[in-house]
Formats: structure tokens, sequence, C-alpha cells
């Protein structure tokens, strides 16, 4: 019995690790359980990637569609639009008139006031048959609404008699056009003097002339405007000139370029089934990333369920599995997500063409990531309540 | 005298409620000093596992009292056992139950970082202990990449690493082939002299009963009178 007087009995371990030390730890074992175990890891960032790769192709592929409709009011360089009453996207009604434009120029803080004319005309084919474009009049020398994204020609070329541009993309479509082609449009003569580059919204795709030309193709007398755009001058607010226009103007609808923007999204989302029909999909694609996540994550913690027994009965508590599943799942979420958008990436460079190529704004990175982080957290809780019912006395069993 | 490594009186354990009461133990009176090497034998059922899961503190007592070095096992709240299992105790599992993802080195440190240990201590003193059990150069390998007893070393290490002052050992030889059972036994019988350590081996294998200082006998749930080895 001498070993009872011993001095050196091994003594009671009063060493506890801190918060960041549980972490480091837990972190470092996470990471090694999920790299050990390949066809899980596979299978669960599968799962993530499917998410990822459907939810950023339908929002892509919606915001190339929202896009074409609101391309025109983006890329027009114009403060202020006046529009026919009740407009809710980029399209004509009612024609506004000279008065109305004379009194937009008139209003205190409009530097200028241009009309607009637009509206669809045919292009006579040269094998005898037609295509619609929409034929848009800007008026020279400031062309405010004139072509932009040209790839041939320059807007002073509209100048020229009878001159137009075209979309380059439906040059074959136009029976092969190519710069000093005559094409009859609605009647008239006209010379190709340049092309645009996927200026292709809903409508047929837009050909621009000088006004004087487009009014003769599309028969709008000169004193009748599609759309009125209007500067501010500088210094002046935006929103108190939109406001003194519209009170001069009661029969238009007056909006800034910022809220003609969000009127058009708004009336994509909720006057159209185009949100809807996206905004399912999108559901569905995280639904099922949701799904293979928590049960991949619940069968891996099924499966090596002596594992956390172990860890449990060795010292772990409950907040360290919910560290070690919350690391796993956030990796998940960030691998799969940059796995994802990787694929995503790929596929739109693929198919790179002016009539409907997903948009991936650099802003989908960090939203997909925020997104299926949370999804994957999500998805881990199903796993974590089981560990938490977790006996660690099964070790002994 | 040092106060006793684990001190039972009258422990009981229950499983179940009512009709469907099962008592488990049935009265566990048991002193074990600091530094002793005692095996625990008994049948199937008998309540082997469970009187070590209570003392392992994963498992809580119905009744009586129980004390870890003069702390008390009863009337603990489940969130302070496994600050309790930090302290006191290092586990020996009859299936060695490492981490299969982790190397052999990270499998002994990663409890010691727990406990407080940096990483980097927490290594070196793996390195230390897997050299004792004399796995110095299986440091980085993982469970699958060992033998059946070169994992029951590891096992053994991880327990020791640290220098917890209780040792409870579950079947430590079980699952091994008799030279294996023999070695491990062995080398944790003189790890624990050497470093101090109270180990309480739940065993079946009589081949082992003489490393004892003191072999306690448990039938239904009751300690029958211990012998010398």
């Amino acid at each position: 019995m001498t070993k009872l007087t011993q001095p050196t009995f091994a003594q009671p371990l009063t060493g506890r690790a801190g918060f960041f030390g549980r972490w480091r730890t837990m972190a470092g074992i996470a990471l090694k359980m999920m790299f050990h175990e390949k066809l899980k890891l596979a299978g669960t960032l599968f799962g993530v990637v499917f998410a990822v790769v459907l939810g950023n192709f339908q929002s892509g592929t919606f915001l190339a569609l929202l896009g074409k409709n609101r391309m025109f009011v983006e890329n027009a360089k114009v403060d202020i639009w006046i529009t026919p009453p009740g407009t809710r996207q980029f399209q004509g009604g009612k024609p506004l008139t000279d008065a109305q434009l004379n009194r937009a120029r008139a209003t205190e803080g409009v530097a200028w006031a241009e009309p607009l004319v637009l509206q669809t005309a045919q292009v006579q084919l040269p094998n005898g048959g037609s295509e619609p474009v929409s034929v848009v009049g800007a008026r020279a020398p400031r062309y405010v609404g004139g072509p932009w994204n040209m790839v041939r020609g320059a807007t002073t070329d509209l100048d020229q008699p009878n001159a137009m541009f075209f979309e380059d993309a439906e040059r074959e479509k136009m029976g092969g056009l190519n710069l000093g082609s005559l094409r009859e449009v609605s009647g008239h003569k006209v010379q190709v003097v340049g092309f645009t580059w996927g200026l292709l919204p809903f409508a047929p795709a837009y050909a621009f002339a000088e006004q004087g030309l487009a009014r003769e193709i599309l028969k709008i007398p000169p004193d009748q405007h599609t759309f009125l755009m209007v500067g501010v001058s500088p210094g002046a607010d935006a929103i108190a000139v939109r406001e003194r226009l519209q009170q001069v103007l009661p029969d238009t609808r007056v909006m800034t370029r910022a809220e003609y923007l969000h009127e058009i999204l708004v009336y994509i989302i909720t006057a159209t089934q185009i949100g809807l029909s996206f905004g399912i999909s999108t559901f569905m694609g995280l639904l099922v990333g949701l799904i293979t996540v928590a049960l991949s994550m619940f069968s891996s913690v099924i499966d090596n369920m002596r594992q956390f027994g172990t860890l449990k009965a060795i010292g772990s508590t409950n907040t360290d599995l919910a560290r070690l599943l919350l690391v796993q799942a956030v990796l998940y979420g960030l691998i799969g997500t940059l796995v994802g958008l990787g694929m995503v990436s790929g596929m739109v460079s693929g198919m790179r063409n002016p009539q409907l190529t997903p948009v991936l704004p650099i802003e989908a990175f960090g939203i997909s990531a925020v997104v299926m982080v949370g999804v994957c957290i999500l998805a881990s809780v199903l796993a974590l309540l089981r560990l938490r019912k977790l006996e660690p006395a099964m070790v002994f069993r | 005298m040092s106060t006793p490594a684990i001190e039972l009186k009258g422990l009981t354990k229950v499983y179940g409620e009512g009709a469907l009461a099962l008592q488990v133990l049935k009265g566990i009176d048991l002193t074990v000093p600091q530094g002793e090497f005692m095996m625990l034998v008994g049948p199937s059922g008998s309540g082997k596992t469970t009187l070590l899961s209570i003392l392992g503190c994963v498992l809580s007592p119905s009744g009586g009292e129980g004390r870890l070095f003069g702390q008390p096992l009863h009337g603990r709240k489940e969130r302070d056992l496994p600050a309790m299992r930090l302290s006191y105790i290092g586990f020996i599992f009859q299936g060695h139950n490492l981490m299969p993802s982790l190397t052999a080195e990270q499998n002994v440190a990663f409890p010691l970082e727990l406990r407080g240990y940096t990483h980097r201590a927490a290594l070196a003193e793996a390195r230390t202990t897997l050299d004792a059990v004399g796995l110095a150069d299986k440091l980085g390998r993982r469970p699958e990449e060992l033998s059946g007893g070169q994992r029951q070393r590891v096992a053994v290490a991880r327990a020791i690493a640290g220098r917890p002052p209780l040792i409870l050992a579950d079947e430590p030889t079980a699952s091994l082939d008799a030279e294996s059972g023999a070695q491990v036994s062995s080398l944790l019988k003189k790890l624990a002299v050497e470093r101090g350590h109270t180990v309480m081996v739940v065993t079946h294998d009589n081949r082992i009963f003489h490393l004892a200082d003191r072999i306690v006998n448990i039938e239904d749930g009751q300690l029958k009178q211990g012998e010398a080895a």
C-alpha cells in the first residue's frame, strides 16, 4: 500500500480551453471529418451546387429578361421621362403633344427636353419576306435615346439621309445586312450606316434613325411623340423637377430614371407570371439543396454516432458539437457556392449571345454564399437535434 | 492519508419508472485509493458498465453517494459533467474509439486542447505520450493504417495524455489477440505506476488479472468480496 502515500499521484486537471480554443479544436475536427468521408462530402456538395446552379441560373435568366425590358431606360442618358398616363413599362401609349413638350421645356429646373418616337415597322427582305423592327427616332443633334453599344458606325452617321442603325445579331435574319446595305422599311428605302450589339428587347430589335426619317417611316406627325425625355439643370433636384413637371403635365406620367426602372421591375414581378415562375424555380432549387444537405449531415451523424459519443464522453459539450456542425455547414455552403458559381459562370460564358444570356452580377457571389451558408446551417439543425439527445454513455455499450 | 480516488456509499442506479423500473446497482460501497490499479469483473448484466458509466460521469446515479477525488458525483447538473470528465478522467474504450479522420498524434492531442493546451503544446504532449507507448514512429498514421494493438495503444496514450488522475478502461483487451492484449495491459499498468494514475479496468480477461492490485467482483448489482491479486 505504499502507493497511497506517494506524492506523485496524478492530480485533477484544472485547465480549460477558452472560447476561441474550443472553436479552433472543433473546427479542426470538423474539417478533418468532412474531408475524410469524401463520398459523403461529394454528395452533400452536390446538393449545394445544385441549388446554387439552379438558383443562379434562374435568377440570372430573370435578370436577363428584366434587362431586356429596362435596357432603353438604363442606357438613355435621361434624367426624367414623361410618358403616357398609366405607363408601367417601356412601351408607348397615347401620343404626347408638342404643347406638353413646350410646357416641359418651360418648367423650372429643366435644362432640355427632347421628344422620342418609337414604334414597330416592317423590314422588307430580299427574299420577299419581312421582319419587324422597333424603330427609334432620336432627334439630331443631341440624339438622346439614340443608339448605344455600337459595333460599327457612329451616332452622327444618322445625319446622312435615310440612314439607319440595325442590330448586329439580326444581320442574317434581316437578309444578310452589311454597312451600306439598302432595305425598305415600311415603304421607305433606308441605308445601313451602323450596327448595335445586344439591343434585343422583348419587342423586335431596336433600329435607330434620325427622328425626321423615323416619323416618315412610322407615319407619326411632327407634333406627336411617344415619350418626352428631360435633362435637369446642373444642381437641380431631379425629384423636385419631376414633381413640378407632373403638376404642369397632369395628363402624363412623369418618372425619374430610377423610378421608371423600378416601375418596370415591379410590373414584371407583379403583372406577369415571370417573377412567380422564376421565384418558384429558385425556391425549389434551394429546397432541394436544403433537403440534400440536411439528410446528408443527418446521415453523417447517424453513421458516426460512436465518434460523436466518444467526443462527448471525452469532454466535448453540446455547444462544442454545435460548433463542429456549424463549421461543417458553413464550409459546405461556401465550397458548394464556389463550385456552383464556377459552373454557372462557365455556362454563362459558353452561351454568351445577345438573345438571352443569364446575367451573373458580382453581387450573386456574395448573395449566393450568404443564402447557401444560411441554408446549410438550417440543414444542420436536424443533425444537431440528434446529437443533443446522444448519451455519452453509449460508448460503453 | 490522501483523498480516495473513488468513494461510493450505497450507490444505486434504477432505469425506468414504476412497474418497468429496473434496479441495476443495488447499493454499491467501494473505496479506491489513489494510485490503485483495480479490476472490476462480473458476468454480463451484472452492472459493470453502469458503474463504469457513473464513475465516468456520463451517467448520474439514482441514489446513494459517490465522490471522485472528493468531488460529489450525485446531484450534479448534466451540464457540469463534461468538465468533470476533462478534469479527472481518461477513457479507454473496448473498440478503441479513435477518430478515423485524425492521425494518431491528433487523436491524442485534441482532448488536451479541450483541457486548455495550446495546439502546439497539445501536439508536443501527444508526441511524448505516443513515444511512451512505443508509437513514436506512427504519429502521422490514421487508425486504419494501424494494427489493432497499435490502435489500442493510441487509445491508451489518449487516456493518459495530460495525466488525468483516473483512467477508466472498458474491456481494453476484448478486441485484441492474446499477445496484443497482454502487451497493452502491461503497458497500461507500467505507465499507471510510473505516472501515478488510478486505474479501474472492467474486464472478462482472466489473463490480465495478475496485473491488478485488487479485483472487485460485481454480481446482480452488488459488489462481492474483493480479492488481492
